[in-house]
């Protein structure tokens, strides 16, 4: 019955909100009925739809994998520091973290999901059913690994909020394992889906011992981007208290990992000029373009360009603390990530090919339209989740208020 | 080496060949390969100017790679190696993540328009196991192609691989691949294939 009540309750919670929450909402619904037409029109046609082809077996749909894993292992890995360095509210930090991670990798299942083309097919990937080859194909085992981290976030954040809902103490000999497991497993789902394209021979742009440790410095910049945002906006409108020290730090913190995202693509780009391979043509392709095929020329810079402005608003002092500056790097630095595992990184390691063709890719519109509905409906289960939540930890919606309400 | 287990390869004497894509056609119609997609071809390179200019021709098919790459990383076990070297796709696995095509260092494998599987060349199994040869051997006009159990010393083409000097294509990316070539030029390996699309 109490739990009848919960699910009733927060309906409610979620039904009620300012103009802004509302606009908020409109805007996601928006997008997800767009980007529907998008995937409806994929299912009838096949992948055919999109600029996927022979060549460029994979494009789009799994950059955005990729940088969604991101998202989801960094929004964990916050976690470090907030213990290291004392901010305060520990809790709040992995409650909103392991949210965020839930939702990313929500995304992520959804982006694999339209890159198979045919839903149906999953049933092949789920364990017992299916025939899964693990442990030798990465695919397999990132599939395995995310489900994982995707339970046990799930289980660890349910009971934060279902002891507080109910008031009561939270069992540290259970959770707090549990949470310390979760953040060397954050550091794997992202090494393990670099793995994913770092070991073929055949295709020397991925095939690079730099590939898993960019990942993670890079991933440590986008994920903790979305956090400084929405603890601002929870510092203004509840009682959420973060020390404004915590949020410069991880600002702070961004900026050292993006200057390792840099140095490591700085020791990438000397290895290959200097050496001036055949498997020089990636770079080239990504960077000045290969003949006359200039077209992600534009991505690769604006990647860089973007990836240093926020860098470098980070890493001044002044500018980390000052508001706009502090939110302008945050999108910044979420962007450049966001075109460096999006385009950067498909992209060129297909072109040329292992034949030496050239096909230019470019998304098509279905599959932007795709991506940007599965982006909002990760965006509204974040939205809703942490409304739910803001509501047990600092509204004290709890199992008393639906009593008094009773009354 | 003498062993009862068998061991399959094919061997492409390239000194025969005359560039006529028999092979890739027969291979078409044999094993249902839709417009747009080729389960083998034959890749041309020109070389030098005219009075000393010669244009080469070099038949490829899949490798059926010893250690193949695709069989590693399928996801689902649809690529599968069988004991006697043949690599090939269960259909009715296939998920279509395309993860093996961007693993092959060859380019061999496509998606089907028809079907949304992937599917390679699998040295026509169903007509070996019948006893019969692939397609692409039987339709050669020149002979060209050998194909058989090279652990077998008596048959043709392990004494062809034991008599010739024979090269493999991408030797360094250690799939150890099993479709051999005799006068394998590395000059016209190396030129860029020109693309269809």
């Amino acid at each position: 019955m109490n739990f009848i009540r919960f699910i009733k309750e927060s309906f409610q919670i979620v039904i009620r909100g300012s103009k802004r929450y509302y606009l908020w909402l409109a805007f996601l619904f928006i997008l997800i009925v767009w980007g529907s037409t998008g995937y409806i029109a994929q299912l009838k046609q096949g992948l055919l739809v999109t600029n996927m082809r022979d060549p460029t077996s994979w494009a789009f749909y799994i950059g955005n994998f990729t940088f969604l894993v991101g998202v989801a292992a960094a929004a964990i890995m916050l976690v470090i520091p907030a213990y290291i360095y004392n901010w305060k509210p520990l809790k709040e930090v992995v409650i909103f973290g392991e949210l965020l991670a839930i939702s990313a990798v929500i995304m992520c299942m959804l982006f694999v999901i339209v890159d198979i083309g045919n839903p149906l097919r999953l049933w092949h990937m789920i364990p017992l059913i299916g025939r899964l080859n693990v442990p030798s194909s990465l695919l397999s085992w990132d599939s395995v690994v995310l489900s994982l981290y995707f339970f046990l976030n799930l289980g660890v954040v349910s009971y934060l909020l279902y002891t507080l809902f109910y008031k009561r103490e939270y069992n540290k000999k259970v959770l707090n394992p549990l949470i310390l497991l979760s953040i060397p497993l954050a550091i794997s789902i992202h090494t393990v889906t670099a793995f994913l394209y770092n070991g073929f021979a055949g295709r020397p742009y991925w095939n690079n011992a730099l590939l898993a440790p960019k990942f993670l410095a890079s991933a440590f910049c986008s994920g903790p981007a979305v956090l400084i945002i929405l603890f601002q906006i929870l510092k203004k409108t509840t009682t959420f208290e973060i020390k404004q020290e915590a949020i410069w730090k991880i600002a702070e913190l961004m900026a050292y990992a993006m200057f390792i995202n840099l140095f490591f693509f700085g020791a990438e780009v000397f290895k290959e000029i200097y050496s001036n391979t055949e498997h020089l043509v990636h770079l080239k392709y990504l960077f000045i373009g290969v003949g006359e095929n200039r077209d992600i020329v534009f991505y690769g810079w604006a990647s860089l360009i973007i990836s240093v402005i926020a860098f470098l608003l980070f890493l001044i002092p002044k500018t980390r603390k000052n508001v706009i500056t502090l939110n302008l790097g945050a999108i910044l630095i979420w962007f450049g990530v966001y075109i460096e595992k999006g385009i950067a990184l498909l992209t060129p390691g297909f072109t040329p090919d292992t034949l030496g063709q050239i096909y230019i890719y470019r998304p098509s519109m279905a599959e932007l339209k795709i991506s940007a509905a599965i982006f909002a409906i990760g965006f509204l289960i974040f939205t809703l989740m942490t409304k739910i939540a803001i509501a047990i930890v600092f509204e004290d919606f709890s199992i008393e208020s639906l009593r008094r309400k009773k009354r | 080496m003498k062993t009862n287990k068998k061991r399959y390869a094919m061997l492409i004497d390239l000194r025969k060949c005359i560039g006529c894509n028999t092979c890739a056609v027969v291979c078409k119609s044999e094993n249902n390969v839709p417009l747009g997609v080729w389960r083998s071809w034959v890749k041309r390179v020109e070389k030098g100017t005219y009075p000393h200019a010669k244009e080469y021709s070099l038949p490829i098919v899949c490798n059926n790679c010893a250690k193949p790459i695709c069989v590693t990383v399928c996801p689902v076990k649809a690529s599968i190696q069988r004991p006697d070297g043949i690599v090939y796709v269960d259909p009715h696995r296939c998920i279509g993540c395309r993860y093996c095509m961007a693993s092959c260092p060859y380019g061999v494998r496509y998606i089907n328009p028809l079907t949304k599987i992937v599917e390679k060349c699998f040295w026509c199994f169903h007509r070996v196991d019948a006893g019969l040869e692939p397609a692409c051997v039987l339709a050669c006009p020149t002979g060209a192609i050998l194909f058989g159990d090279c652990n077998d010393p008596e048959s043709e083409i392990a004494k062809a691989l034991a008599e010739n000097a024979v090269q493999v294509i991408k030797a360094e990316l250690g799939t150890d691949p099993r479709t051999y070539y005799i006068g394998l030029d590395q000059e016209v390996v190396d030129t860029k294939e020109s693309g269809e699309e």
